[in-house]
């Protein structure tokens, strides 16, 4: 079977009767089976997944309209969405184990479309990692070069795309958790307007910028399961009521437009010199085809990470608080008293770098730290929001490399976090003031590794965005 | 003067009224108390991975209410904020609560303690939720968590430090009980832990500008314990300061077996809880037309009721009270007296004969067969002087639950004790008493005017209650004074 980059090349082919759902499941299947060594898949559903592709087949035999939009496409789903009866342990021994009473809004819209889930990949734990090596289940490998990483922290969803073993991946972004791993590997990467997408069912890390985001080989399949996930739901007050576009049936775009970009952010020291010069070759295509592309000022470049690593860190904090070993999860067998189910159960089941942003996170909330810290990241945040917004008025997007670099070697970053967070410095922006951003692939760096960049819209324009990243990818 | 008079009493309040909403506070639990342990509850109070909270509308519409009705400025932007802290019967490890705007903000309650009438100022109002509960005592070496109470509704009021003396407090919570049940936001049942409150305690010199250092009670939940807790923690604060010491700001614990209280909690020991705003919660905008529309479906409130009784209907104090206590009988009450213009006679059967009714029935006005009608029309058969007061309780009241669709005329007519006014018939009486007891007469005669309620219990004994005492009593001296 040749490999399907959309949805739509999959559908055809079942129409053709060139393949069904089963023998899509087995091909995938003996993808995630040749790709072991890249350690994506901490449970594959096979079994399931199967099953579920036969009744999907004989639904789609007897009459071929009562099947749903998504007959046909596989998904892999990262380690911190709930999938109801499914193991999720966001990549932590704390969670080990645990087992999801409920599914995530977003898998259930997807579910009720007739998509086939076929295993669960691994993540930095909670989420917190830019390199997928920060995880209970050990390091992913990127498929471009296995002695590199993937990014993180949704590193095997990338990596489960990249290497052909579904159609799509969900992920989640908080900082470019989707994005940077989607640049790392050569795809796609979408995170949506902040709100778009319930989080119902996304374990938390940090809630004001947590987003459940797409990783796929298309625009147009990134737009589809937009699309379907996206909406009001009664289970997170923080999701839009504001309507739902056809995203995917609104890709064509033939408008002139006007994009900014951050000179401080395309000068900046710590841009590997072939991300730059792929990306300014990338702004003369732009305006070749007649689009307006700008340098704007953008003064808070800097402020952004500490601001970022202050806010994210605050609300992590107490988001995992939950996690105390009476309930679920893991409780340390080592614990003789009250106290101590606390402290041990805790300090065993997360990794170091989850403890670290724990304590970073604790101190700046604590009193007497809270007003240099927290109300000034605030601040910043809210500063930022504004700058964003003012952008917005005179240009349609903004244009930044996806990351500084191309993936790293595994292991360089894991001993120096600080270096690891300022990496995350293109793709915090759109998480810091709630705004929908794609990572696309720009070819390949002289070093074999693949580029991404990067474009942001004004909140709410994830059809704009989609339509002109399908028309310029 | 004992050094104790030269102190005063300084105590501020926060009262925890628990919500009579059908659901949680931030998901759809049910709320009813008495459940088996571990019952209420879901993937969202459990704080399961990945769960979000939503807002209870109910909850929202109950503060607005109760800071309408304490005068507050209702807040149409508050906000929700994070109280973290680590414990086994917090499932998040946080609690859901306002911190830094809250619903509604300011307010005052006027109480009447010691016949004198005080005013407790309101700081603010907040929403927040209940944790859950821990037993630490069933076994020795385990403790049990109870998650059903985690998520429930709550509504703190916090006051100035206004009170004066325990009494007041213990006045002010029942009227803070009284309100809530007027507004049914609360059943206000102290029991149940349904009210609770923390006092912030301190002494200072009668006269003295500043507060003395305080200490906090936690978690009062009788109203007894509470006077007898803030009572012991006066008088050592006095005592430690009389003897040179310094009271140190305390979180403490009341122990109702000894009496005593015991620190639980030093300022230094003190949580650090780490609020900031909610993010898993949109702020709660409130528009004028949500306020407008809480404000048309406010009842009257027991206090302005109160006024009502005493003023435009001339009742004592005593018996506005009585009426004011449970909504349902002050209502009843207003009903009853738009029927009827005998104000006092209506508040008297009331008092006197509806509630014990009710009680001994355990039954409530809501259920109470007769129509106010026919209770005005039973007052004015008594102020017609058509039955003497003692006949209608007595005979005619049961006679009319038993059939309410008959009048009290037609009742009073059927059992034969409709009062007889006539000067023949009473003249009969009269006679027949007088001639029956001359010794009395002679001793009446001679002085002892005092006999005369003999002589009218006899007449009316002998008329089956039908004499019309007025007529009777002025025949009975006619006579007797002629002979």
């Amino acid at each position: 079977m040749p490999k399907h980059n959309t949805l739509k090349s999959i559908q055809a082919a079942i129409q053709n009767g060139e393949t069904n759902g089963v023998s899509l499941v087995d091909y995938y299947l003996s993808k995630i089976e040749e790709t072991k060594e890249l350690n994506v898949y901490v449970e594959v559903f096979a079994a399931e997944a199967k099953e579920r592709a036969k009744v999907l087949d004989q639904k789609y035999k007897k009459d071929p309209t009562t099947v749903g939009r998504l007959y046909g496409m596989i998904l892999s789903i990262k380690d911190v969405l709930c999938y109801e009866g499914h193991e999720v342990t966001a990549a932590s021994k704390i969670l080990e184990g645990f087992i999801a009473p409920y599914s995530a809004t977003a898998i259930q819209r997807l579910l009720d479309e007739d998509v086939i889930i076929i295993g669960r990949v691994n993540c930095d734990q909670f989420a917190m990692g830019s390199t997928n090596e920060n995880s209970n289940y050990g390091p992913t490998r990127n498929a471009a070069d296995p002695t590199k990483v993937p990014g993180g922290s949704s590193g095997a969803s990338a990596v489960s795309v990249q290497a052909d073993t579904c159609l799509a991946s969900l992920g989640s972004d908080t900082g470019g958790s989707v994005r940077q791993p989607a640049s790392f590997c050569g795809i796609i990467g979408m995170k949506p307007t902040y709100g778009r997408i319930s989080r119902y069912g996304l374990l938390a890390y940090a809630s004001s910028f947590d987003q459940i985001g797409i990783l796929s080989n298309s625009v147009e399949d990134a737009a589809l399961l937009l699309e379907i996930m996206a909406g009001a739901d009664e289970f997170d007050s923080t999701a839009s009521q504001s309507p739902v576009k056809a995203y995917s049936k609104q890709l064509s775009f033939d408008k002139k437009v006007k994009i900014a970009y951050f000179d401080t952010a395309l000068n900046h020291p710590n841009l590997d010199a072939g991300v730059k010069e792929e990306t300014f070759t990338f702004i003369s295509k732009l305006k070749e085809m007649g689009h307006t592309v700008e340098a704007v000022d953008f003064e808070y470049l800097d402020y952004i990470i500490p601001a970022y690593y202050v806010l994210t860190t605050a609300e992590a904090s107490s988001n995992l608080s939950r996690f105390d070993g009476i309930r679920y999860g893991y409780r340390s067998p080592n614990a003789t008293n009250f106290l101590e189910t606390y402290t041990k159960s805790r300090t065993e089941g997360f990794s170091e770098e989850v403890k670290r942003r724990i304590m970073l996170g604790t101190f700046v909330l604590s009193s007497g730290y809270y007003d240099a810290y927290y109300t000034k990241a605030q601040k910043v945040r809210r500063l930022i929001a504004e700058k964003t917004k003012e952008i917005f008025s005179t240009y349609d997007f903004i244009l930044m490399p996806t990351a500084p670099s191309t993936a790293w070697d595994i292991g360089t970053m894991s001993n120096d976090p600080v270096q690891m967070y300022l990496a995350d410095i293109y793709t915090v922006q759109a998480n810091m003031v709630g705004i929908p951003a794609i990572a696309i692939p720009l070819g390949k760096h002289e070093n074999g590794m693949p580029i991404g960049v990067q474009l942001m819209a004004d909140k709410w324009k994830e059809a704009e965005l989609l339509s002109f990243a399908q028309k310029i990818s | 003067m004992s050094v104790y008079e030269k102190y005063e009493t300084v105590v501020g309040l926060e009262v925890h009224v628990q919500l009579s909403t059908k659901s949680k506070a931030f998901c759809a639990d049910d709320t009813r108390f008495g459940a088996r342990p571990n019952t209420h509850i879901s993937a969202i109070s459990l704080a399961y991975p990945g769960t979000l909270p939503r807002l209870n509308k109910k909850q929202v519409e109950s503060a607005v209410k109760l800071g309408l009705a304490i005068g507050s400025k209702i807040n149409q932007e508050s906000r929700f904020d994070r109280k973290n802290y680590f414990y086994a019967d917090l499932p998040k490890g946080y609690q859901i609560t306002q911190d830094a705007s809250p619903i509604c903000i300011g307010g005052q309650l006027t109480i009447n303690a010691n016949d004198a009438e005080r005013t407790i100022r309101i700081h603010h109002i907040h929403m927040e939720e209940d944790a859950g509960k821990s037993i630490h005592d069933m076994s020795p070496k385990s403790s049990f968590i109870d998650l059903n109470r985690a998520g429930v509704p709550l509504l703190e009021i916090v006051t100035e430090p206004d009170f004066r003396s325990p009494e007041e407090v213990d006045v002010f919570m029942n009227t803070i009980r009284q309100l809530v049940r007027y507004l049914e936001i609360s059943d206000g049942n102290m029991e149940e832990g349904s009210m609770r409150c923390d006092c912030n305690v301190s002494v200072r010199l009668k006269g003295a500008e500043t507060y003395g250092e305080r200490c906090e009670i936690k978690n009062m939940n009788s109203m007894r314990f509470a006077r007898r807790a803030i009572s012991y923690e006066v008088k050592r604060q006095i005592d430690l300061i009389e003897a040179g010491g310094k009271v140190q700001q305390q979180t403490l614990n009341f122990d109702p077996v000894t009496g005593i209280t015991t620190p639980l909690r030093d300022k230094e020991d003190a949580h650090d809880y780490r609020y900031f705003p909610e993010p898993d919660l949109p702020p709660v905008h409130l528009s004028d037309s949500f306020i407008n529309n809480l404000k048309t479906q406010m009842p009257p409130l027991p206090q302005e009721l109160f006024k009502q009784f005493t003023s435009k209907f001339s009742l004592s104090d005593y018996d506005a009270t009585l009426l004011t206590e449970e909504k349902e009988t002050a209502l009843f009450y207003l009903d009853l007296v738009k029927n009827t213009p005998h104000h006092k006679a209506a508040a008297n059967l009331l008092i006197n004969k509806i509630k014990p009714y009710l009680n001994e029935q355990k039954s409530s006005v809501a259920t109470f067969p007769l129509s106010v009608k026919s209770l005005a029309d039973f007052i004015q058969l008594i102020e017609d002087g058509k039955v003497s007061n003692t006949i209608a309780y007595q005979r005619i009241f049961p006679a009319l639950i038993e059939t309410p669709t008959q009048t009290p005329l037609a009742i009073a007519e059927k059992l034969n004790l409709i009062q007889n006014a006539d000067e023949d018939f009473l003249q009969q009486l009269v006679q027949e008493v007088i001639k029956k007891y001359p010794d009395k007469v002679t001793t009446y005669q001679k002085g002892k005017k005092g006999l005369i309620g003999f002589f009218m219990g006899e007449v009316m004994r002998l008329s089956k209650g039908k004499a019309d005492p007025k007529a009777t009593n002025a025949l009975l001296r006619k006579v007797l004074e002629k002979q």
